[in-house]
């Protein structure tokens, strides 16, 4: 029923089957192009952010001769140009997204973790126990979600780690919801049924057959939302709930950036780039992931 | 979905008989919708509002009271002996225990009073009616440009998927999911204040009665949502264009695509944008702040993190409410649209 229909309402003709493989073929290797690219280019952003710092001498983020300040882009030994108090550009971008990278990376950890374990159990146990935890993430998921990270960090006081614990107030309860809503879905499952049937316990049910069959939706899912915690954790920097001073971040730099931007654009659009060129990746590797694996 | 949807005249068809009165009278139809579950749908989760609004106050409470800094030293400066602290926190009531502040603070709540802030002393009350009015009107302003963009390019999309208009339109929507909103309020400012010649000026007059003033910040909040809406409308419409019967069987009895994509596919996914549309609010409000804070404009964004800097817990608390409780009625309107526009929910099941 479902081709025909198909076919129907897309009023795809039948074309000679060698066209329709040329195509098919083309597409695959498209697709394949689709993840492997923004793949390869995170990937190299990685290296120059972990790496690079450790075989060759970048210079230090946070200390910079006055002699060099506001140097402008392609400036030999500075490439990307200095602050206004000769901090090198390339070096805070590195050190930058190295912080932002960690920063993501664990804060979608905690939240897969913390959130996948509340919402299978939520959405497994049901009854009371379900009800209460999902009253307390609506909690969370009804605060306008920058608020809440700008009480959380101010509350704390600013650091790095704080600023994981704040993000993770918001990646907690979106992995829940849909670890929940999945868990959902396949409880009634002919084979979680049958394993129930022959008494298999519990927690071997959830961890054997419900979180296997959860995790491509669950990984796609925080791969997607690495971005928006990488965008929350920029705009953080930037209003200065952030990344404490000195230390270099891509939020930070951007909001310096505005500071010269009459005067100078570099500052402003170096960072930006590799802000949006990051996300953007991110955002493909986890569409075309998601298509791949056919989960929405 | 499609399991419960039965082939049959087009009269019942679900998303027909919504929306074509024959001679529906007005006071009848209101009759129905009071003794309809929906009203039973909006008593629960107006209970259930309740302890979510609580939570989120209490958790700012503790949240701002963690550190040892307070308002008193806040207000008064790094020069400030210890015993003016002290003097001072003993007139603002901070050296009271947290909860009996706590319970200080909601019992005067319940009443309607929501204190003084600490920093000016004024009422909060006032100081949130002045501030709310700019960003209600930003809000507003950036979903109505949201959607004057998103529904037009979704339906373009869907018109023909995977053709080139398609393809454009999905890479700029990459795009817009992608910008962060810091880098994209900066790029207008550049754009429209630098390249065009200050057409928009760059900062806001603050006051938010000048449209030229919200534009900007709106559409900072509107484009990256617009991205979002139309790829979900996009996906949506495809969806019905493909597997849905009353498609199926409006095609095949001979109407254009285009006129079924527009006038049956749309119709049935305005139900499904209308919850995405509440789900999105609490984000959208998160990005008000920034938009305001850069473009200059006294709304509650603003007022919000100078309360954060002042460690003004009553204004902070207010605020926070208020945002809280905005989420919370938006989603609640569109509970009660989303049962007023589909009636296989009036009718049905009482939502879950």
């Amino acid at each position: 029923m479902a081709a025909p229909v198909a076919s129907l309402a897309l009023g795809v003709p039948d074309a000679d089957p060698a066209a329709t493989q040329r195509r098919s073929r083309t597409r695959g290797l498209l697709r394949t192009l689709e993840i492997t690219v923004p793949g390869a280019i995170l990937l190299v952003l990685l290296f120059f952010c972990f790496i690079w710092p450790l075989v060759y001498p970048v210079p230090s983020p946070t200390y910079g001769s006055v002699l060099d300040a506001s140097l402008p882009l392609w400036s030999p030994g500075h490439i990307f140009g200095t602050t206004n108090v000769g901090y090198d550009n390339m070096a805070r971008i590195l050190y930058g997204g190295r912080t932002t990278f960690e920063v993501a990376a664990a804060v979608q950890v905690i939240g897969l973790v913390v959130g996948g374990l509340l919402g299978v159990v939520a959405g497994y146990a049901g009854g009371i126990v379900e009800a209460v935890l999902m009253r307390v993430l609506d909690i969370f998921i009804a605060f306008p979600s920058l608020v809440l990270i700008l009480a959380i960090v101010d509350g704390l006081g600013q650091s790095e780690l704080h600023v994981i614990w704040a993000l993770s107030a918001f990646s907690i309860p979106a992995v829940a919801r849909v670890a929940r809503a999945g868990t959902l879905r396949l409880r009634d499952q002919p084979f979680v049924v049958a394993a129930r049937l022959s008494s298999v316990k519990a927690w071997r049910i959830i961890s054997g057959h419900i979180v296997p069959n959860l995790m491509p939706q669950l990984f796609t899912f925080s791969l997607l939302g690495t971005g928006i915690v990488i965008i929350l954790e920029s705009g953080l920097d930037f209003l200065g709930y952030g990344i404490p001073d000195p230390a270099p971040s891509w939020g930070g730099m951007i909001a310096y950036g505005q500071t010269v931007m009459s005067v100078a654009l570099s500052p402003l659009v170096v960072p930006s780039l590799f802000l949006f060129g990051t996300v953007v990746c991110l955002n493909l590797v986890g569409d075309g992931l998601r298509n791949r694996w056919g989960v929405r | 979905m499609s399991a419960s949807v039965t082939l049959g005249p087009p009269e019942r068809i679900p998303g027909h008989s919504g929306t074509e009165p024959d001679g529906r009278p007005g006071g009848a139809y209101v009759r129905r919708l009071a003794r309809s579950p929906a009203l039973r749908l909006a008593g629960r989760r107006l209970l259930i509002a309740i302890p979510v609004l609580w939570g989120v106050t209490f958790l700012t409470f503790v949240v701002e009271n963690a550190l040892p800094g307070d308002a008193a030293q806040a207000l008064l400066g790094a020069n400030a002996t210890p015993a003016e602290i002290r003097a001072e926190s003993i007139k603002l009531h901070l050296n009271q225990p947290l909860l009996i502040r706590y319970w200080d603070w909601l019992w005067a709540a319940l009443h309607g009073n929501l204190g003084n802030s600490l920093y000016s002393g004024q009422p909060v009350g006032p100081i949130i009616a002045q501030r709310l009015p700019v960003t209600i009107d930003l809000v507003v302003y950036a979903l109505v440009v949201t959607l004057v963009i998103s529904i037009p390019l979704a339906v373009l999309c869907a018109r023909r998927p995977g053709g080139i208009i398609d393809r454009t339109i999905m890479a700029l929507c990459m795009a817009g999911l992608s910008i962060a909103p810091i880098v994209l309020a900066l790029l207008l400012l550049q754009v429209f204040s630098g390249y065009l010649h200050n057409l928009l000026p760059a900062l806001a007059s603050g006051t938010g009665n000048d449209p030229r003033d919200l534009t900007m910040p709106a559409l900072t909040l509107a484009l990256p949502l617009a991205a979002f809406y139309i790829r979900f409308l996009r996906a949506d419409l495809i969806e019905q264009m493909q597997s849905e019967d009353y498609t199926v069987t409006a095609l095949a009895k001979g109407l254009s695509r285009w006129r079924v994509l527009t006038r049956h596919a749309l119709r049935n996914s305005f139900i499904g944008l209308l919850t995405v549309i509440g789900l999105n609010l609490a984000t959208l409000i998160g990005v008000t702040v920034i938009a305001e804070s850069i473009f200059g404009l006294a709304g509650m964004g603003n007022e919000l993190l100078q309360a954060i800097q002042h460690r003004d817990v009553p204004l902070l608390e207010g605020i926070v409410l208020v945002f809280a409780g905005f989420v919370v009625l938006v989603n609640l309107a569109t509970d009660l649209l989303y049962s007023v526009l589909d009636p296989r929910i009036r009718h049905g099941r009482s939502g879950s």
